[in-house]
């Protein structure tokens, strides 16, 4: 049986995993990745200036003053770029650890006794989250973190219904965006406040490494496997929950951290998909180009074929001298061809059929035409195989 | 052509980083003209018009749209940017981009719905894409990507249209299907202001045009000033065009 404090383990991670998601479906779009890495490292001085005005590591106040560092990080890296000395990703590195670094020296000058350090900043600690209760009026309402999490995530849902076309074509077009009258600015900075205010809410419980995982992995693997935006979103909700839980128990396994195992499983996941996504992953495009190559050496083959009536050039021994082939590519080729009905053999002279006459001329013809994108079309009707 | 001035242009100067790459231009555009704008690349072409449209803020001068600000004007108004300027790996279909026409409409928050997608439809069919309505737009080739963008702007169904290079990388049947859209727009009365790059076919696609290098050289009738006199003003060099006639 799982106790009570497990479930609410995966059901925090679960949350920040779509609270993440949602911008980052955005920011990976936008190819501001490193954007959230920056904001993720640069709040720290934010959390720990508002946690000693407010000695609480969950006040709303602490996270705005948080928030505003992140957007204070973002308005750096701009000023600084558009200064044009230097590129953007190198303010992002200039500002980030400057920051941090900041933070890192508040925290060592003041904080030393308390429940803050750089450990718990870059890593969190999600196991200790349900001994944080909310209690109102005496009643124990569940883990704080849970609450904070669970009201970013319906202000960032919220915005996301009513702003989604804003979004999109801000993203997509900024200055078709601003010609009518939708300022990208705005977008622009509404879109870095939710990503701050998200990082925040969720740093304490998965630490800041992992919010930036959490952000740009499942987006990223969402992105390999649909051309359409709305379903990019909810893949990139799905990876993110199936990591933070199925992470979760590769954790209670393995007796490690969580924030590392969720982490872990993001990789793996995206691993996966960028392996054998159906379109866009490797072994799908390997395929794709072994099939291309081959089907133009074929081509190429029957071209030869019709040029030379004389037997010697047509001889089967001739495609390893003479056409300059290895015979396993010769061998491959001579395979589909006869496989396709396109030549036929006697006594080790090749000539082309009926079939591979037809398909042969029909393609000359789309090549001096300069139509070679009708040749595709034309396998579809003279192919049995593929190459 | 009618006397009202669709576009009008005081004084305009733009800086990138303090930089002037445009200075102190007047400009008065003609309702219902199909111009050109003309000039070397770092003229200020692009950068014109989208001062005119309100996406760079110019240090000095001001944009009239049919007498008032083009914040004012907006619903006038559609827009081409260069094809180059977006991602078109971006998650989305044909229809979706076209669609994005009526944004500007239907201003913030309220969403897209059946009247929009009918609109969006019919501007697929003008442009000769209706059948990619459900293309991902990275599977399509440049020309359509470019046909897309006219669909775009079309069903904006606006009174002045800027296109920003919209025959960059088109094939020629592209480039005819285009130009005759063109055409079409200002016989029914609307201002269409093209950044354009190949001289040879300016007397042949415009009525009207612009020279421009940082300043303006030179602007009104085809017949009257697209000459080699204003050429080799424009681009520096002793310029020869044979006009066809």
């Amino acid at each position: 049986m799982m106790s009570n404090a497990q479930f609410e383990i995966q059901l925090i991670a679960s949350l920040v995993a779509i609270a993440c998601a949602i911008p980052g479906t955005f920011l990976v779009l936008r190819k501001m990745a490193m954007i959230s890495d920056a904001i993720s490292h640069s709040i720290l001085p934010g959390i720990v200036i508002g946690f000693f005005i407010t000695q609480d590591l969950n006040s709303p106040l602490l996270i705005l003053l948080a928030a505003l560092t992140g957007i204070l990080t973002v308005v750096l890296v701009e000023y600084i770029q558009k200064t044009g000395l230097v590129k953007e990703d190198t303010a992002i590195g200039l500002v980030f650890p400057i920051l941090f670094s900041i933070g890192v020296i508040l925290i060592a000058k003041n904080a030393n006794d308390v429940h803050l350090d750089v450990d718990a900043v870059l890593l969190g600690e999600l196991a200790f989250a349900p001994f944080d209760r909310l209690i109102i009026s005496g009643v124990d309402v569940g883990p704080k973190s849970l609450w904070v999490i669970g009201s970013i995530l319906i202000v960032t849902i919220g915005l996301l219904i009513a702003f989604f076309k804003e979004l999109k074509i801000s993203t997509f077009d900024a200055g078709l965006a601003a010609s009518l009258g939708f300022s990208p600015a705005i977008i622009h900075y509404g879109l870095m406040t939710i990503s701050s205010i998200t990082t925040v809410g969720a740093f304490d419980a998965v630490g800041a490494i992992l919010v930036v995982a959490l952000m740009i992995a499942p987006a990223a693997t969402a992105y390999l496997l649909t051309n359409d935006l709305k379903r990019m979103l909810l893949y990139a909700i799905g990876f993110g929950v199936f990591s933070a839980i199925s992470g979760y128990w590769l954790a209670h396994g393995l007796d490690a951290s969580i924030a590392g195992s969720i982490t872990t499983m993001l990789g793996l996941v995206f691993l996966l998909v960028y392996l054998f996504a159906p379109n866009k992953g490797v072994i799908a495009v390997l395929y794709r180009e072994k099939q291309q190559r081959t089907e133009v050496s074929l081509l190429t083959f029957l071209l030869h074929l019709k040029n030379h009536s004389e037997e010697s050039e047509r001889h089967v021994n001739h495609l390893n001298e003479h056409i300059n082939w290895q015979k396993v590519r010769s061998k491959t080729v001579l395979d589909l061809a006869l496989k396709n009905n396109m030549i036929q053999f006697d006594k080790n002279i090749v000539s082309l059929t009926e079939k591979g006459q037809l398909f042969t001329t029909q393609a000359i013809d789309y090549i001096i035409t300069n139509e070679d994108g009708k040749i595709e079309h034309m396998k579809d009707d003279f192919f049995l195989f593929r190459g | 052509m009618s006397n009202n001035i669709a576009v009008k242009v005081d004084d305009l100067t733009v800086a990138y980083n303090y930089k002037p790459v445009l200075w102190d231009i007047d400009l008065e555009i003609p309702e219902g003209v199909l111009m050109a704008i003309v000039g070397p690349n770092g003229a200020g072409k692009s950068t014109l018009i989208k001062s005119i449209l309100g996406i760079l803020k110019p240090i000095a001068g001001s944009v009239e749209i049919f007498g008032m600000s083009y914040a004012k004007q907006r619903h006038l108004v559609a827009y081409v940017p260069q094809k180059g300027s977006v991602d078109w790996d971006f998650p989305t279909t044909a229809l979706d981009v076209v669609m994005m026409g009526t944004y500007g409409s239907l201003g913030w928050i309220k969403r897209p719905g059946q009247k929009e997608k009918k609109e969006a439809l019919e501007a697929l069919e003008k442009v000769g894409m209706l059948a990619f309505k459900n293309r991902q737009i990275s599977q399509l080739s440049g020309g359509q990507q470019q046909r897309i963008f006219l669909a775009r702007a079309l069903v904006q169904n606006a009174s002045i249209y800027f296109m920003d290079e919209p025959f960059q990388g088109v094939d020629a049947t592209t480039e005819i299907a285009i130009i005759n859209i063109l055409k079409e727009l200002r016989k029914a009365g609307k201002t269409v202001i093209v950044v354009h790059h190949d001289l040879q076919t300016v007397p042949e696609y415009f009525d009207w045009v612009t020279f421009l290098n940082v300043k303006k050289i030179a602007t009104g009738p085809v017949k009257d000033i697209f000459n080699d006199d204003n050429l080799t003003k424009t681009y520096g060099i002793n310029y020869k065009v044979s006009i066809q006639e």
